[in-house]
């Protein structure tokens, strides 16, 4: 099992242990620390641990995920890759799903339905935003046409901040995300 | 430079003195251990500390086999598929202009037989989900399943890892899947993140034994279906179905619970204990599950049909780091000093106290001040407390904690 400190979540003090007193009565009970043990649960909550980096580091270092682009002789392959799990989503223009209904597996249409397949598999596993630093020249080039696919099939390209918890000196308290709700 | 200062000492002074004046000096930059390209980087030394001695932490395939299919004839197959692609104008024609837009519906249906199953055991493990239920063990997927929450009027499937919401989940799911006839077929759904007391153990959520081939009404309900309800603050709880193959009828009376089952110690679950039990006779096969998180049905969930008290949590961040006290904190300013070491809850009871001072029942509050750092200070005061004043105007730092 990971490790249960940073996974632990701690009843709030001001609700006080006198309200759970009752809940012993039907039996069901609460125990004062609670643990989620989804491994992505933090990173989704926007706490979980990011990689800083130094501030010295070339592009692409600091991601909980990220999308990478392989361009091979005659394919072209979409990776989702994890900061710690390495790859863990692709998709490929080799699959025999996506190539039997292209033309060429390595045109610009090849390219779109790339992105539209990644896009539909990443809202498919929950992963709504995904670090992107893929940087293209021009925005009709192929590599520019497949990241507007991606976005176009409701997959954010930009990773939120890691929220982290203020120190008591520090002047302003930001929002804490997982309080925000529609 | 060690020599020069020698002969201003006085000759008596003792070693000690010298070799104090000799620690003061610098010799130059040192560099501690290897030389950055000689040794090992970051990223090496933690691949190294994650490193499993594979004859230890070996990972125990438990599914089904792969089908088997005669890779020469498959290959003829999509040879001539893709035959028929190159000698299609039409096709051609809508690809060079760029509008060449594929159907996604079929791209899943095709990747369901062939590649969908690893891609599913791969996102399953990225999310934990055989480390938790089946420890050392895991499986592909093979069989594809089809499960459909019915929500007002939009159907909310259930892939590997999509957000469905409490309220989305309230009545059971519909579940489809290919098989034979004479098939029997178990399904449960658990959810190993939201037990209330264990850590290591799961609810189970349904739990559907017996089922001839795929009717799932006609299969023998072992625990009713329960919706989710994680607590608020505890984030996104992963509630995984899994449909296991069963060799012959299997007696599930062990883990029968009669009625709606509201009590939750009843339901608690361990998918390891379970399967190890039967492991002879279940064959894990199908693999979904999904996210749900709290929102504000859930109060009435807790109330009306739980019977307890709606429970709340907040993550507990590792406190910050504060240096160790010293005997004589030089250049340190008193004020702010003092504050890392005092109690913080003593803190904001001084703030409170502030705050309640200036706090009349009956009286409206004074409005907020249009420039709070062009007020005039009246008489003498020290720089410390002017700052602390500005401070509590503007808002800033530890008067945060009790607003």
């Amino acid at each position: 099992m990971n490790t249960i400190s940073s996974k632990t979540i701690r009843l709030a003090e001001k609700l006080g242990i006198s309200r759970f007193a009752s809940t012993a009565v039907s039996g069901n009970e609460v125990s004062q620390v609670f643990t989620n043990r989804n491994p992505r649960n933090l990173e989704k909550m926007r706490i979980g641990y990011k990689p800083d980096g130094f501030h010295v580091d070339s592009l692409g270092k600091r991601y909980w995920h990220k999308l990478e682009l392989k361009v091979t002789g005659r394919y072209v392959t979409a990776i989702i890759k994890h900061f710690e799990n390495g790859e863990v989503l692709r998709a490929s223009t080799s699959e025999w799903a996506i190539k039997k209904q292209l033309y060429k597996t390595k045109d610009t249409s090849a390219y779109v339905n790339l992105g539209r397949v990644l896009a539909d598999r990443c809202l498919q596993c929950g992963l709504l935003e995904i670090g992107c630093f893929i940087q293209p020249a021009s925005p009709d080039q192929k590599v520019a046409q497949f990241l507007k696919a991606v976005e176009d099939g409701g997959v954010s390209l930009k990773e939120p901040e890691q929220y982290k918890a203020p120190r008591p000196s520090d002047p302003y308290r930001p929002e804490k995300p997982w309080e925000v709700t529609e | 430079m060690a020599l020069t200062i020698r002969t201003f000492l006085h000759p008596k002074l003792n070693n000690s003195a010298i070799s104090c004046f000799k620690e003061a000096l610098r010799h130059g930059h040192h560099l501690r251990g290897k030389p950055p390209g000689v040794a090992k980087s970051l990223e090496q030394k933690l691949e190294e500390s994650r490193y499993k001695d594979p004859a230890l932490h070996y990972r125990v395939d438990i599914g089904l086999p792969p089908p088997k299919v005669s890779r020469s004839q498959q290959l003829q197959e999509r040879l001539k598929v893709l035959k028929g692609q190159k000698a299609n104008p039409a096709l051609e024609k809508v690809a060079r202009s760029k509008e060449l837009l594929i159907n996604l519906e079929e791209v899943r249906k095709d990747s369901a037989t062939t590649s969908a199953p690893i891609f599913i055991k791969n996102i399953a493990d990225h999310y934990g989900v055989f480390e938790h239920l089946f420890g050392d063990a895991y499986f592909y997927p093979r069989v594809p399943l089809s499960i459909v929450y019915e929500s007002g009027e939009l159907d909310l499937p259930v892939f590997c890892g999509n957000t469905i919401k409490p309220n989305e989940a309230k009545g059971a799911p519909k579940i489809s899947y290919d098989c034979d006839k004479d098939s029997l077929w178990t399904l449960v759904l658990t959810n190993p993140d939201g037990h209330f007391t264990e850590k290591d153990k799961e609810y189970v959520h349904w739990f559907i034994g017996n089922i001839p081939g795929n009717n799932v009404e006609q299969g023998e309900t072992i625990v009713q279906y329960l919706q989710p309800f994680p607590p608020k603050g505890t984030g996104y709880h992963r509630h995984i179905f899994i449909l296991y193959k069963q060799e012959k009828k299997v007696d599930f009376s062990k883990y029968k619970k009669n009625g709606p089952c509201l009590n939750l110690p009843d339901r608690t679950f361990s998918t390891y204990d379970f399967y190890r039990v039967l492991q002879d006779d279940l064959t894990p096969s199908g693999l979904a599950f999904f996210h749900s998180d709290w929102d504000t049905s859930l109060k009435e969930f807790y109330h009306q049909t739980l019977e307890m008290k709606e429970p709340i949590f907040e993550y507990d961040f590792p406190p910050p780091y504060v240096r160790k006290q010293e005997w004589f904190p030089l250049r340190k300013p008193f004020n702010l000093y003092m504050d890392k070491y005092r109690d913080p809850k003593q803190i904001n009871k001084e703030f409170l106290m502030r705050k309640m001072k200036h706090v009349h029942p009956f009286k409206e509050p004074p409005p907020p001040l249009p420039y709070p750092n062009a007020q005039y200070f009246d008489g003498y005061i020290p720089s410390w407390l002017k700052l602390e004043k500005r401070k509590s105007r503007l808002r800033w730092g530890r008067i945060n904690d009790i607003e």
